[in-house]
């Protein structure tokens, strides 16, 4: 029995489209050897002879002579040489499907779905274009619009440097503009050591040349300029240069584009912390510390005062059900923020013996990334080094960040009395294109009647 | 201080240099000017102005007229000034110094080295070079490229009556052959000049503007043109370091290194073609030892590759211009 294959529309090149069937150079069934001629096609741009792959010979021939067919169109039945019946020859034909090799920049457009999207094609290059072939390639790389590509090179013709500086964004250097003219002086100098040496209030009779025939340099000037400082203060003055960790330059980076993008307002209190240092006090065992408390306590204020259990990405606020609280913790590393998640449903202790483990994590720098990112709102306590209130930047994409002082005494008005108690400053940072002052302002007091009534956290 | 223009400060330096010494010898042709017309000789007093009066009073052992003939005239220089004379060559079109290339390249420039320092050869060559005078391509040439290429030569291109005193003092003080070149079209240009004895060592630029943006070289009348060019840039806050080479040979490599070091960015004016000229010279200079200085590549502003032409129109477009120097420098900048 024959085996069949279709014989279709060649593909030469990635612009052709479609050929034109000029003439078949054989007839059906007449059996043909490997390299026969078969067919003249002709494209746009050129008539092409089709040869034979193999030994065979078509069974049935369907395109004719003058007319156009597109690439991957059946043109043909083939036959390795056998006999067909012509129900099998139209079994092929009813069932041949052409493979989609049309060139067409829109293909994506139609194609189905589950396709890969094509690549954009490159923007198509003027004819006759005076451009290198190195240059061509990567303006094509690039998918650059050579069109709008000045040349600088012999009658414009395009450069590789050409195609680089039309791909990249145009600048617009920091100018020293113009400066005084110089006299000339009696001492051979270059102009701009003369410059210098007047900037440095020096006397260029004094300072040795090292050009030609004593020529005063630039650096010349420079030289004399660093030994004319005191040798003390030129050792004092010698910063310790270290360049930033990964970690510090993170920091950076993160709290840079957080001062300079986030519209910070602060809402700063008092709150009287007699009664909770005094809970804490009695409480027995391991002892939660005052930030413990401070945890639990934002985790329910932000319960009750969602809009501050906030997160800002672009134009939409995610507002969170439960409060993961971040929690700065200094190591020698940097300032780290591990995270006591869903602290509204820990106790106490439970706040307490998480952050004890996170923060020794911290401390050796073994916190793992999903221990320290997220979190929906940031706690930093200075208390500790005796810092009366700051003020603190927001961790982005947080909404607010509550900083929190020493817990010193101060004297306070309670119930027309005058009294002196410890006195905690809290100040919250917010992201005001979340966070409005109203709602800034009842977490605080929600914060505070928390605090005061430490019995409400245990 | 006096006012005067190029011109008359190198008349006024030649007769007070030929006063003082009695070795300093003119010749060229038609320096007497009027020799032989009906006016007699001083009736013009040179074509070029530069040498009225002095035939009267130096005479006509030193004050020399001579057929048309670079070879003899330079030939002639070359033989006074080894014979302990101390000659001032004019030719009146520099393009001509092709005719006595001998007599300057192999014989006034290599005496001293040839002769194991045992002699000396102090001879000036005035040169008249420049185009923008519809003076056709065999009369416009800034040939300066050709004769700093040579060593053993001295090139001194003035721009201001200042320098040109200065300049032409110190080549007739000196003891070795200095081409001194005169545009033609900057013979007019008017400005101050030091009274007295004033000499400007060869080899230090002069900083015509100063500024930390972008470092432009020129000589000659392209400073002018460059100067125009800083004034405009200026006023867009753009501060040029402007450099006047003054002289090519010695070159003052260290102004140009030390400006370029600051800037980053070098623009050269040259009044010539691009072709192995003194613009690629000092962007091979800069490039070779201030590269990592360099922000941009250096911009050549220069005539093209083609003779001069003489109509106006096509001789205004051959030459740089403040505008093509501007639009380099703001190319420069723009370099991303």
């Amino acid at each position: 029995m024959a085996k069949l294959k279709p014989f279709t529309m060649p593909k030469w090149g990635i612009e052709m489209a479609e050929g034109t069937i000029a003439d078949w150079m054989v007839a059906e069934n007449a059996p043909f050897t490997r390299g026969t001629v078969l067919t003249l096609i002709e494209t746009d741009k050129i008539t092409n002879e089709v040869e034979a792959e193999a030994d065979g010979r078509f069974v049935r021939i369907l395109a004719k002579p003058g007319e156009t067919y597109p690439v991957g169109a059946l043109l043909a039945v083939l036959s390795d040489g056998g006999e067909a019946s012509a129900a099998e020859i139209d079994a092929l034909i009813a069932g041949f499907r052409p493979s989609d090799t049309r060139f067409d920049p829109d293909a994506a457009d139609t194609a189905p779905a589950a396709a890969p999207a094509a690549p954009p094609a490159p923007p198509p290059v003027p004819a006759g274009l005076a451009i290198s072939p190195a240059a061509l390639a990567e303006a094509q790389a690039l998918g650059l619009d050579l069109s709008q590509v000045q040349g600088s090179g012999r009658h414009g013709r395009i450069s590789v440097q050409d195609v680089h500086q039309a791909a990249r964004a145009p600048v617009a250097p920091a100018l020293v503009g113009p400066l005084p003219l110089l006299p000339e002086g009696p001492v051979r100098a270059t102009p701009v050591a003369r410059r210098l040496a007047a900037l440095h209030e020096l006397d260029l009779a004094k300072v040795a040349g090292t050009g030609p025939r004593g020529k005063v340099r630039r650096a010349d000037v420079l030289a004399a300029v660093a030994n004319a400082r005191p040798a003390t203060a030129a050792a004092a003055g010698v910063p310790q240069v270290m360049p930033m960790s990964s970690m510090r330059r993170t920091i950076a980076r993160r709290l840079t584009q957080a001062k300079q993008e986030i519209p910070h307002f602060y809402v700063r209190r008092r709150v009287r912390a007699d009664r909770l240092l005094a809970h804490r006090a009695a409480a027995k065992g391991d002892r939660p510390s005052v930030n413990d408390y401070l945890i639990r306590a934002c985790a329910l204020a932000l319960g009750e005062v969602p809009a501050i259990n906030v997160q800002v990405h672009g134009q939409d606020i995610h507002q969170f059900a439960q409060a993961d609280v971040a929690v700065a913790v200094a190591t020698e590393r940097g300032l780290v923020t591990p995270i006591v998640f869903a602290a509204e449903t820990q106790s106490l202790a439970a706040i307490a013996a998480t952050m004890k483990a996170l923060a020794a994590r911290a401390r050796t720098g073994q916190l793992r990334p999903e221990e320290f990112s997220g979190g929906s709102f940031s706690l930093s306590n200075l208390g500790s080094f005796g810092v009366e209130q700051f003020d603190a930047i927001i961790n982005p994409p947080q909404g607010a960040i509550l900083a929190v002082g020493s817990a010193r005494p101060e004297p306070i008005a309670d119930d027309g009395a005058l009294r002196i108690v410890p006195v905690l400053h809290l100040s919250l940072s917010c992201d005001h294109r979340a966070i409005d002052g109203a709602d800034a302002g009842r977490f605080m007091a929600a914060l505070a009647r928390l605090i005061e009534q430490p019995e409400l956290l245990a | 201080m006096a006012v005067m223009n190029i011109r008359e400060a190198i008349l006024s330096t030649l007769h007070a240099e030929m006063e003082r010494d009695s070795d300093i010898m003119l010749l060229g042709e038609d320096v007497v000017g009027g020799n032989g017309t009906a006016g007699g000789p001083e009736a013009i007093g040179g074509i070029w102005g530069t040498s009225a009066g002095l035939w009267a009073k130096f005479g006509p052992d030193r004050v020399i007229d001579t057929p048309i003939s670079e070879s003899a005239i330079v030939g002639a220089a070359a033989g006074a000034a080894l014979a302990g004379k101390r000659p001032v060559a004019e030719l009146m079109f520099a393009d001509f110094v092709g005719v006595s290339l001998d007599q300057l390249w192999n014989q006034m420039a290599k005496f001293r080295y040839m002769f194991g320092g045992k002699t000396r050869c102090p001879a000036v060559v005035r040169m008249v070079y420049g185009a923008g005078m519809q003076t056709a391509a065999q009369h416009s040439q800034s040939v300066y490229a050709l004769l700093t290429a040579m060593p053993g030569l001295k090139v001194v291109l003035p721009t201001t009556p200042a320098d040109a005193k200065g300049l032409l003092t110190e080549a007739l003080r000196g003891d070795d052959p200095v081409m001194f070149f005169e545009h033609k079209a900057l013979y007019g240009v008017k400005g101050e000049v030091p009274e007295g004895e004033y000499r400007i060592p060869f080899g230090q630029a002069r900083m015509v503007r100063e500024g930390g943006d972008v470092t432009v070289v020129a000589c000659g009348r392209m400073v002018n043109f460059a100067e125009k060019a800083a004034d405009k840039l200026a006023a867009d806050g753009i501060g040029v370091d402007l450099i006047d080479l003054r002289t090519t040979s010695p070159m003052d490599e260290d102004a140009v290194l030390d400006s370029v070091e600051q800037t980053g960015r070098l623009v050269v004016v040259d009044e010539s073609p691009p072709r192995c000229s003194l613009a690629a010279d000092i962007a091979a200079l800069v490039a070779a030892r201030a590269f990592t200085s360099l922000k941009a590549p250096p911009a050549l502003v220069t005539g093209p590759h083609a003779p001069i032409p003489f109509s106006r129109v096509l001789e205004r477009a051959w030459l740089p211009s403040p505008q093509t120097v501007e639009d380099a420098v703001r190319r420069t900048l723009a370099f991303r």
